[in-house]
């Protein structure tokens, strides 16, 4: 065997080794009474680009494709999910206190407006998820009209 | 005679007066001035204090001057103003601000822990208080 030949059978051996590190990819749930899309306060080409967008990390519906439970992949993607859940997860809108809404709203028109979601990285192999101006412009006068309908409830 | 004639004119003068001091406010968002009346002296006092030094208009730390600018707060919309609430609620919470860095080279800059409870309970709005 060549040098190169060993260089191979260390790469393959790494990458089966590493696909036995246990990785905890956040659990799916299709019954979300509290869904941001149930609220009544969205719908429509919005709901449609929201959920096609922003869904995949920040709601409990999450659709992971085969590559997310090959390691390393599988490793960004439980991170990436996890993280986004925790800033926020649509799948519980209706647990958040009306302010934290707000806040939320806040964030997702800036976020949404200056690009720094959905994130790069993810687009690039998410095309379907990728928004044009014309649709950020959407989500964004959605996110302003929305925070100006539930101030009135405080 | 005279007195009587004067009464209606004094009337009216007076009415002048009440509209002219009334009209101008209640014709402005009436939501925002209502809200504006609750942010109480002592949280403007803390603000000015600890908050302002990086978040004002002529701020050269652009990064607090766009998260939080106070120049600005009180002409925001109602929305707005309860959406930067809630985040500094949340900033406060987590002990971020001022920031740990920051403080190493000003550690009079810290928030004491009557001002830091100012500032909670301000931005808590009714949510602690459950309405």
């Amino acid at each position: 065997m060549k040098a190169w030949h060993y260089i191979i059978l260390a790469i393959v051996l790494i990458i089966l080794a590493i696909q036995l590190v246990p990785v905890d990819l956040p659990p799916v749930e299709h019954d979300n009474p509290g869904d941001l899309l149930g609220s009544g306060i969205v719908d429509g080409e919005v709901a449609d680009l929201l959920q096609t967008a922003c869904y995949n990390c920040h709601s409990n519906t999450t659709q992971y494709p085969w590559y997310s439970h090959v390691a390393p992949v599988s490793w960004l993607v439980a991170k990436d999910v996890r993280v986004g859940r925790e800033e926020v997860n649509f799948s519980t809108w209706a647990d958040y206190e009306l302010m934290d809404q707000l806040a939320i709203l806040d964030d997702i028109y800036s976020n949404v407006e200056e690009a720094h979601m959905p994130l790069p990285i993810y687009v690039t192999m998410h095309a379907e998820a990728d928004l044009d101006n014309a649709q950020r412009q959407k989500i964004v006068d959605w996110a302003e009209a929305t925070m100006d309908i539930l101030a009135e409830e405080y | 005679m005279k007195r009587i004639a004067l009464l209606p004119v004094a009337a009216i003068v007076g009415l002048l007066f009440f509209q002219a001091s009334q009209k101008p406010e209640a014709e402005k968002h009436p939501d925002l001035i209502l809200f504006d009346a609750k942010m109480p002296a002592n949280v403007k006092a803390v603000v000015e204090q600890k908050c302002y030094g990086c978040h004002n208009a002529d701020s050269k730390n652009e990064k607090g001057k766009k998260k939080l600018d106070w120049d600005f707060f009180e002409a925001e919309k109602k929305s707005k103003q309860l959406a930067t609430m809630s985040k500094i609620n949340e900033v406060l919470t987590e002990g971020d601000m001022p920031p740990a860095k920051f403080l190493e080279n000003r550690p009079e800059g810290k928030l004491s822990d009557e001002e830091k409870e100012i500032l909670m309970d301000w931005s808590a709005g009714k949510k602690k208080k459950g309405e």
